[in-house]
Protein backbone atom coordinates (compact mmCIF):
# COMPACT_ATOMS: atom_id res chain seq x y z
CA UNK A 1 0.00 0.00 0.00
CA UNK A 2 1.42 3.01 -1.16
CA UNK A 3 1.37 6.21 1.13
CA UNK A 4 -2.54 7.75 0.78
CA UNK A 5 -2.72 11.34 -0.58
CA UNK A 6 -4.98 11.47 3.10
CA UNK A 7 -2.76 11.51 5.11
CA UNK A 8 -2.54 15.25 3.73
CA UNK A 9 -6.17 15.84 3.50
CA UNK A 10 -8.82 16.04 5.72
CA UNK A 11 -10.03 12.71 6.82
CA UNK A 12 -13.53 12.33 5.42
CA UNK A 13 -16.10 10.08 6.73
CA UNK A 14 -16.14 6.51 4.41
CA UNK A 15 -19.67 6.13 5.39
CA UNK A 16 -21.06 9.05 3.84
CA UNK A 17 -21.92 10.02 -0.20
CA UNK A 18 -19.56 12.75 -1.59
CA UNK A 19 -16.31 12.13 -3.85
CA UNK A 20 -13.65 12.48 -0.53
CA UNK A 21 -15.70 10.07 1.62
CA UNK A 22 -15.79 7.70 -1.60
CA UNK A 23 -11.89 7.92 -1.64
CA UNK A 24 -11.68 7.33 2.09
CA UNK A 25 -13.98 4.34 1.74
CA UNK A 26 -11.92 2.80 -1.43
CA UNK A 27 -8.92 3.19 1.30
CA UNK A 28 -10.59 1.37 3.72
CA UNK A 29 -11.36 -1.25 1.54
CA UNK A 30 -7.95 -1.12 0.65
CA UNK A 31 -6.61 -1.59 4.34
CA UNK A 32 -8.95 -4.53 4.79
CA UNK A 33 -7.58 -6.04 1.89
CA UNK A 34 -4.49 -5.63 3.07
CA UNK A 35 -4.86 -6.97 6.31
CA UNK A 36 -6.95 -10.08 5.17
CA UNK A 37 -3.99 -10.77 2.70
CA UNK A 38 -1.26 -10.70 5.43
CA UNK A 39 -3.45 -12.05 8.86
CA UNK A 40 -4.75 -15.01 6.85
CA UNK A 41 -8.71 -14.76 6.47
CA UNK A 42 -11.26 -12.92 4.43
CA UNK A 43 -11.71 -9.12 4.16
CA UNK A 44 -15.20 -9.50 5.02
CA UNK A 45 -14.21 -11.54 8.34
CA UNK A 46 -12.50 -8.62 9.69
CA UNK A 47 -14.04 -5.83 12.05
CA UNK A 48 -11.87 -2.91 13.24
CA UNK A 49 -12.22 -2.78 17.00
CA UNK A 50 -10.79 1.06 18.84
CA UNK A 51 -9.64 -1.04 22.06
CA UNK A 52 -8.20 -4.19 21.15
CA UNK A 53 -8.76 -5.80 24.37
CA UNK A 54 -12.61 -5.58 23.60
CA UNK A 55 -11.76 -8.15 20.86
CA UNK A 56 -11.45 -10.64 23.49
CA UNK A 57 -15.13 -10.26 25.16
CA UNK A 58 -16.42 -10.33 21.63
CA UNK A 59 -15.03 -12.73 19.91
CA UNK A 60 -15.35 -15.29 23.52
CA UNK A 61 -18.87 -14.25 24.40
CA UNK A 62 -19.82 -14.28 20.59
CA UNK A 63 -19.04 -17.79 20.83
CA UNK A 64 -19.77 -19.41 24.12
CA UNK A 65 -23.58 -20.40 23.83
CA UNK A 66 -25.26 -21.83 26.86
CA UNK A 67 -24.56 -24.83 26.44
CA UNK A 68 -20.52 -25.08 26.03
CA UNK A 69 -17.96 -24.80 28.32
CA UNK A 70 -15.02 -22.59 27.96
CA UNK A 71 -11.27 -23.77 27.88
CA UNK A 72 -8.13 -21.69 28.52
CA UNK A 73 -5.04 -21.79 30.04
CA UNK A 74 -2.83 -20.24 33.14
CA UNK A 75 -0.75 -18.28 31.13
CA UNK A 76 -3.52 -16.58 28.87
CA UNK A 77 -4.21 -13.41 29.40
CA UNK A 78 -6.31 -11.63 32.53
CA UNK A 79 -9.19 -10.91 29.87
CA UNK A 80 -9.38 -14.23 28.95
CA UNK A 81 -9.19 -15.00 33.37
CA UNK A 82 -11.82 -12.22 33.59
CA UNK A 83 -14.65 -14.06 30.73
CA UNK A 84 -14.44 -17.33 32.10
CA UNK A 85 -15.78 -16.41 35.74
CA UNK A 86 -19.37 -16.07 33.61
CA UNK A 87 -18.64 -19.42 31.61
CA UNK A 88 -18.81 -23.01 32.88
CA UNK A 89 -14.44 -23.68 32.72
CA UNK A 90 -11.90 -25.34 32.71
CA UNK A 91 -8.64 -24.27 32.92
CA UNK A 92 -5.44 -26.28 32.03
CA UNK A 93 -1.90 -25.49 33.21
CA UNK A 94 0.98 -25.20 31.46
CA UNK A 95 4.30 -27.37 31.81
CA UNK A 96 7.40 -25.87 32.85
CA UNK A 97 8.54 -25.43 29.47
CA UNK A 98 5.37 -23.54 28.84
CA UNK A 99 3.20 -26.33 26.89
CA UNK A 100 -0.64 -26.87 27.06
CA UNK A 101 -1.97 -30.11 26.21
CA UNK A 102 -5.14 -29.57 25.06
CA UNK A 103 -6.39 -33.61 24.68
CA UNK A 104 -9.10 -32.83 27.60
CA UNK A 105 -10.85 -30.79 25.29
CA UNK A 106 -14.41 -32.17 23.83
CA UNK A 107 -16.99 -30.93 21.77
CA UNK A 108 -18.66 -28.71 23.61
CA UNK A 109 -15.70 -26.91 24.35
CA UNK A 110 -14.69 -23.22 23.03
CA UNK A 111 -10.86 -23.57 23.57
CA UNK A 112 -9.07 -19.95 23.79
CA UNK A 113 -5.79 -20.50 22.55
CA UNK A 114 -2.53 -17.90 22.79
CA UNK A 115 -0.44 -18.51 19.61
CA UNK A 116 2.17 -16.71 21.21
CA UNK A 117 2.63 -14.98 25.34
CA UNK A 118 3.31 -11.61 25.16
CA UNK A 119 5.37 -11.77 28.34
CA UNK A 120 7.64 -14.87 27.63
CA UNK A 121 7.52 -15.30 23.71
CA UNK A 122 6.66 -18.61 24.55
CA UNK A 123 5.06 -19.85 21.18
CA UNK A 124 2.20 -22.98 21.54
CA UNK A 125 2.86 -25.49 19.72
CA UNK A 126 -0.17 -28.18 20.66
CA UNK A 127 -3.78 -27.55 19.02
CA UNK A 128 -7.27 -28.36 20.67
CA UNK A 129 -8.56 -30.88 17.92
CA UNK A 130 -10.97 -31.51 19.40
CA UNK A 131 -13.81 -28.33 20.15
CA UNK A 132 -16.78 -26.70 19.07
CA UNK A 133 -14.98 -23.58 18.48
CA UNK A 134 -11.90 -21.92 18.61
CA UNK A 135 -10.69 -18.99 19.87
CA UNK A 136 -7.49 -17.77 18.71
CA UNK A 137 -5.12 -15.23 20.75
CA UNK A 138 -2.74 -13.69 18.01
CA UNK A 139 -2.03 -10.05 20.41
CA UNK A 140 1.29 -10.96 20.42
CA UNK A 141 2.24 -13.42 17.55
CA UNK A 142 1.16 -10.99 14.61
CA UNK A 143 2.06 -11.90 11.30
CA UNK A 144 4.43 -14.23 12.46
CA UNK A 145 2.35 -17.49 12.85
CA UNK A 146 -0.76 -18.60 10.90
CA UNK A 147 -4.09 -19.01 11.99
CA UNK A 148 -5.18 -22.80 13.13
CA UNK A 149 -7.70 -24.59 10.40
CA UNK A 150 -10.51 -24.61 12.61
CA UNK A 151 -10.25 -21.27 13.67
CA UNK A 152 -13.59 -19.38 14.43
CA UNK A 153 -12.53 -16.30 16.06
CA UNK A 154 -8.96 -14.36 16.25
CA UNK A 155 -7.80 -11.31 17.67
CA UNK A 156 -4.86 -8.99 16.76
CA UNK A 157 -3.24 -6.07 18.36
CA UNK A 158 -2.06 -3.73 15.64
CA UNK A 159 1.40 -2.73 17.72
CA UNK A 160 2.70 -6.21 17.38
CA UNK A 161 3.92 -5.17 13.77
CA UNK A 162 5.10 -1.89 15.19
CA UNK A 163 1.97 -0.25 13.87
CA UNK A 164 -0.15 2.39 16.40
CA UNK A 165 -1.11 1.24 19.46
CA UNK A 166 -5.51 1.35 20.11
CA UNK A 167 -6.35 -0.88 17.37
CA UNK A 168 -7.46 -3.88 16.98
CA UNK A 169 -8.63 -6.56 14.46
CA UNK A 170 -10.81 -8.92 15.30
CA UNK A 171 -11.74 -11.50 12.42
CA UNK A 172 -14.92 -13.89 13.08
CA UNK A 173 -14.63 -16.61 10.42
CA UNK A 174 -18.30 -17.49 7.76
CA UNK A 175 -17.93 -20.91 9.39
CA UNK A 176 -18.22 -20.00 13.30
CA UNK A 177 -21.43 -19.92 15.69
CA UNK A 178 -20.91 -16.25 16.35
CA UNK A 179 -23.73 -14.31 18.11
CA UNK A 180 -22.80 -10.79 18.78
CA UNK A 181 -22.76 -10.19 22.79
CA UNK A 182 -23.57 -6.60 22.63
CA UNK A 183 -26.98 -5.06 22.24
CA UNK A 184 -26.76 -4.59 17.93
CA UNK A 185 -29.85 -3.62 15.38
CA UNK A 186 -27.92 -4.58 12.37
CA UNK A 187 -25.24 -6.79 11.22
CA UNK A 188 -22.04 -4.98 12.53
CA UNK A 189 -19.77 -6.78 14.88
CA UNK A 190 -18.98 -3.48 16.63
CA UNK A 191 -20.59 -0.15 17.03
CA UNK A 192 -17.72 1.80 15.45
CA UNK A 193 -17.16 4.07 13.79
CA UNK A 194 -13.19 3.50 14.29
CA UNK A 195 -10.76 5.74 13.43
CA UNK A 196 -9.59 5.45 9.48
CA UNK A 197 -6.84 7.69 10.18
CA UNK A 198 -5.23 4.63 12.51
CA UNK A 199 -6.61 1.69 9.56
CA UNK A 200 -4.52 3.44 7.42
CA UNK A 201 -1.63 4.00 9.45
CA UNK A 202 -1.22 0.33 11.04
CA UNK A 203 -2.04 -1.19 7.52
CA UNK A 204 1.13 1.16 6.02
CA UNK A 205 2.98 -0.76 8.51
CA UNK A 206 1.90 -4.21 8.39
CA UNK A 207 3.11 -4.14 4.98
CA UNK A 208 6.65 -2.74 6.20
CA UNK A 209 6.61 -5.21 9.09
CA UNK A 210 6.34 -7.82 6.54
CA UNK A 211 8.52 -6.90 4.14
CA UNK A 212 11.10 -6.39 6.43
CA UNK A 213 10.82 -9.37 8.85
CA UNK A 214 12.41 -12.28 6.48
CA UNK A 215 15.71 -10.02 6.20
CA UNK A 216 15.68 -9.21 9.96
CA UNK A 217 14.86 -12.47 11.44
CA UNK A 218 18.56 -13.64 11.71
CA UNK A 219 19.26 -10.71 13.39
CA UNK A 220 16.48 -10.96 15.83
CA UNK A 221 17.40 -14.73 16.60
CA UNK A 222 20.94 -13.90 16.86
CA UNK A 223 20.72 -10.84 19.44
CA UNK A 224 17.94 -13.11 21.56
CA UNK A 225 20.54 -15.88 21.39
CA UNK A 226 23.41 -13.05 22.97
CA UNK A 227 21.20 -11.85 25.45
CA UNK A 228 20.25 -15.45 26.91
CA UNK A 229 23.83 -16.57 26.39
CA UNK A 230 25.31 -13.34 28.17
CA UNK A 231 22.78 -13.43 31.35
CA UNK A 232 22.81 -16.91 31.85
CA UNK A 233 26.92 -17.15 31.84
CA UNK A 234 27.79 -13.54 33.20
CA UNK A 235 24.89 -12.98 35.70
CA UNK A 236 25.13 -15.04 38.69
CA UNK A 237 21.48 -16.17 40.21
CA UNK A 238 19.09 -15.00 36.98
CA UNK A 239 16.29 -17.16 35.78
CA UNK A 240 15.32 -16.96 32.35
CA UNK A 241 11.78 -17.81 31.54
CA UNK A 242 11.23 -20.56 28.82
CA UNK A 243 10.49 -18.61 25.69
CA UNK A 244 10.18 -19.45 21.40
CA UNK A 245 9.72 -15.93 19.83
CA UNK A 246 12.82 -14.48 19.15
CA UNK A 247 11.31 -10.82 19.27
CA UNK A 248 10.59 -11.25 23.71
CA UNK A 249 12.56 -12.36 26.34
CA UNK A 250 11.97 -12.31 29.82
CA UNK A 251 14.51 -12.61 32.75
CA UNK A 252 14.21 -12.44 36.82
CA UNK A 253 17.10 -11.85 39.09
CA UNK A 254 17.24 -13.18 42.58
CA UNK A 255 17.04 -10.89 45.64
CA UNK A 256 16.63 -7.55 42.98
CA UNK A 257 13.59 -4.95 43.71
CA UNK A 258 12.43 -4.69 39.69
CA UNK A 259 11.15 -1.46 40.14
CA UNK A 260 14.43 -0.29 41.41
CA UNK A 261 16.29 -2.17 38.15
CA UNK A 262 13.79 -0.80 35.64
CA UNK A 263 14.18 2.73 36.81
CA UNK A 264 17.72 2.71 36.76
CA UNK A 265 17.86 1.25 33.57
CA UNK A 266 15.33 3.50 32.57
CA UNK A 267 17.74 6.77 33.75
CA UNK A 268 20.36 5.14 31.45
CA UNK A 269 18.45 5.05 28.45
CA UNK A 270 16.96 1.04 28.45
CA UNK A 271 13.30 1.03 28.33
CA UNK A 272 11.99 -2.29 29.83
CA UNK A 273 9.01 -3.85 31.10
CA UNK A 274 8.53 -6.03 34.47
CA UNK A 275 6.71 -8.80 35.63
CA UNK A 276 7.23 -8.48 39.38
CA UNK A 277 4.66 -7.98 42.01
CA UNK A 278 6.22 -4.07 43.31
CA UNK A 279 6.06 -2.82 39.59
CA UNK A 280 2.64 -3.72 39.23
CA UNK A 281 -0.28 -1.76 40.01
CA UNK A 282 -2.53 -4.91 41.78
CA UNK A 283 0.81 -5.67 43.84
CA UNK A 284 0.64 -8.94 42.51
CA UNK A 285 3.77 -10.99 40.40
CA UNK A 286 2.81 -11.88 36.83
CA UNK A 287 0.76 -14.92 36.85
CA UNK A 288 2.67 -16.03 34.04
CA UNK A 289 5.37 -16.10 35.65
CA UNK A 290 4.09 -17.96 38.35
CA UNK A 291 2.02 -20.62 36.59
CA UNK A 292 5.85 -21.45 34.70
CA UNK A 293 7.88 -21.21 37.92
CA UNK A 294 9.95 -18.66 37.10
CA UNK A 295 10.99 -16.54 39.71
CA UNK A 296 8.62 -13.48 39.84
CA UNK A 297 11.19 -11.01 41.70
CA UNK A 298 13.61 -8.76 39.52
CA UNK A 299 12.25 -9.87 36.57
CA UNK A 300 12.50 -7.48 33.26
CA UNK A 301 10.84 -8.32 29.93
CA UNK A 302 12.56 -7.30 26.72
CA UNK A 303 11.19 -6.72 23.64
CA UNK A 304 13.83 -6.80 20.74
CA UNK A 305 12.56 -4.24 17.97
CA UNK A 306 13.27 -4.44 14.20
CA UNK A 307 15.63 -1.17 14.84
CA UNK A 308 17.52 -3.26 17.82
CA UNK A 309 21.04 -3.38 16.88
CA UNK A 310 23.85 -5.54 18.23
CA UNK A 311 25.53 -2.32 19.56
CA UNK A 312 22.36 -0.88 21.58
CA UNK A 313 22.27 -4.86 23.26
CA UNK A 314 25.63 -5.42 24.33
CA UNK A 315 25.57 -1.91 25.87
CA UNK A 316 22.49 -2.48 27.72
CA UNK A 317 23.52 -6.06 28.89
CA UNK A 318 26.62 -4.21 30.35
CA UNK A 319 24.84 -1.74 31.99
CA UNK A 320 21.81 -4.79 33.34
CA UNK A 321 25.38 -6.88 34.76
CA UNK A 322 26.38 -3.86 36.66
CA UNK A 323 23.05 -2.38 38.10
CA UNK A 324 22.16 -5.73 39.06
CA UNK A 325 25.52 -6.34 40.95
CA UNK A 326 25.39 -2.72 42.34
CA UNK A 327 21.60 -3.61 43.64
CA UNK A 328 22.65 -6.73 45.55
CA UNK A 329 25.81 -4.90 46.87
CA UNK B 1 12.48 -24.19 65.34
CA UNK B 2 14.28 -20.21 64.56
CA UNK B 3 11.64 -18.50 63.06
CA UNK B 4 11.70 -15.34 60.86
CA UNK B 5 9.25 -13.14 60.76
CA UNK B 6 8.50 -11.33 57.32
CA UNK B 7 4.88 -10.86 57.89
CA UNK B 8 3.93 -7.20 55.56
CA UNK B 9 7.59 -7.52 54.30
CA UNK B 10 6.96 -6.55 50.07
CA UNK B 11 9.25 -8.56 47.35
CA UNK B 12 12.36 -9.11 47.32
CA UNK B 13 12.67 -8.65 50.61
CA UNK B 14 11.45 -12.30 52.68
CA UNK B 15 14.18 -14.07 50.22
CA UNK B 16 16.59 -11.36 50.70
CA UNK B 17 16.28 -11.69 54.57
CA UNK B 18 16.48 -15.55 54.20
CA UNK B 19 19.47 -15.55 52.24
CA UNK B 20 21.09 -13.19 55.11
CA UNK B 21 20.05 -15.04 58.08
CA UNK B 22 20.98 -18.79 56.05
CA UNK B 23 24.40 -18.00 55.12
CA UNK B 24 26.41 -18.68 58.09
CA UNK B 25 24.19 -21.49 59.17
CA UNK B 26 25.46 -24.90 58.39
CA UNK B 27 23.91 -27.42 56.00
CA UNK B 28 21.04 -29.39 56.73
CA UNK B 29 19.66 -26.11 59.16
CA UNK B 30 15.91 -25.09 58.99
CA UNK B 31 14.79 -22.35 59.70
CA UNK B 32 10.28 -21.36 59.60
CA UNK B 33 9.71 -18.02 57.22
CA UNK B 34 6.60 -16.13 57.73
CA UNK B 35 5.42 -14.43 54.77
CA UNK B 36 2.21 -13.19 53.28
CA UNK B 37 3.35 -11.47 50.53
CA UNK B 38 1.78 -13.11 47.43
CA UNK B 39 5.39 -13.02 45.37
CA UNK B 40 7.09 -14.94 48.27
CA UNK B 41 5.19 -18.34 47.46
CA UNK B 42 6.02 -18.52 43.82
CA UNK B 43 9.58 -17.03 44.82
CA UNK B 44 10.68 -19.22 47.75
CA UNK B 45 10.42 -21.85 45.27
CA UNK B 46 12.02 -20.83 42.43
CA UNK B 47 14.59 -19.63 44.77
CA UNK B 48 14.63 -23.49 46.23
CA UNK B 49 15.58 -24.66 42.93
CA UNK B 50 18.03 -22.14 41.74
CA UNK B 51 20.08 -22.33 45.05
CA UNK B 52 20.00 -25.98 45.64
CA UNK B 53 17.87 -25.64 48.99
CA UNK B 54 14.83 -26.90 50.11
CA UNK B 55 11.30 -24.60 50.92
CA UNK B 56 8.27 -26.78 51.78
CA UNK B 57 4.71 -24.33 52.10
CA UNK B 58 2.91 -25.68 55.13
CA UNK B 59 -0.09 -22.89 54.61
CA UNK B 60 -0.90 -19.99 56.84
CA UNK B 61 1.92 -18.13 55.11
CA UNK B 62 4.59 -19.94 56.50
CA UNK B 63 7.25 -22.09 55.15
CA UNK B 64 9.70 -24.54 56.25
CA UNK B 65 13.01 -24.05 55.02
CA UNK B 66 16.09 -26.48 54.74
CA UNK B 67 19.90 -25.31 54.02
CA UNK B 68 21.12 -28.10 51.42
CA UNK B 69 24.16 -26.01 50.35
CA UNK B 70 26.58 -23.57 51.38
Amino acid sequence: MALPHIFEASWPDPTKLGVDSKSAAILLNEARETFAGHLGVRSDEISFLGEPNLGFHLALNGLLAPSLRMVYSNIDRMEIFAIAQSHPNLKLATSASGEIDFKECANSDVVSLQLCNRETGIIQVGRPENCAELFVDATASGTRIGLPENWSAALWDSTSWAGPSGLGILAISKKAKWKNPLPHLDGRVNPGPTSLPLIVASALAIDSWVADEKNLAAKITAINTEIRTYITTKIPDSDLAPGGADHLLSASFLYINAEQLVTILADKGFAVDSGSACSAANMEPSHVLAALGTLTQGNIRLTIHHGTTFEEVKAFLEVLEQTVSELRA
Amino acid sequence: MEVLDCLGKRCPLPVIELAKVLKPKPVNSQIRLLSDDPASAPDLIAWARMTGNKVTELGESTFEVTKLTD
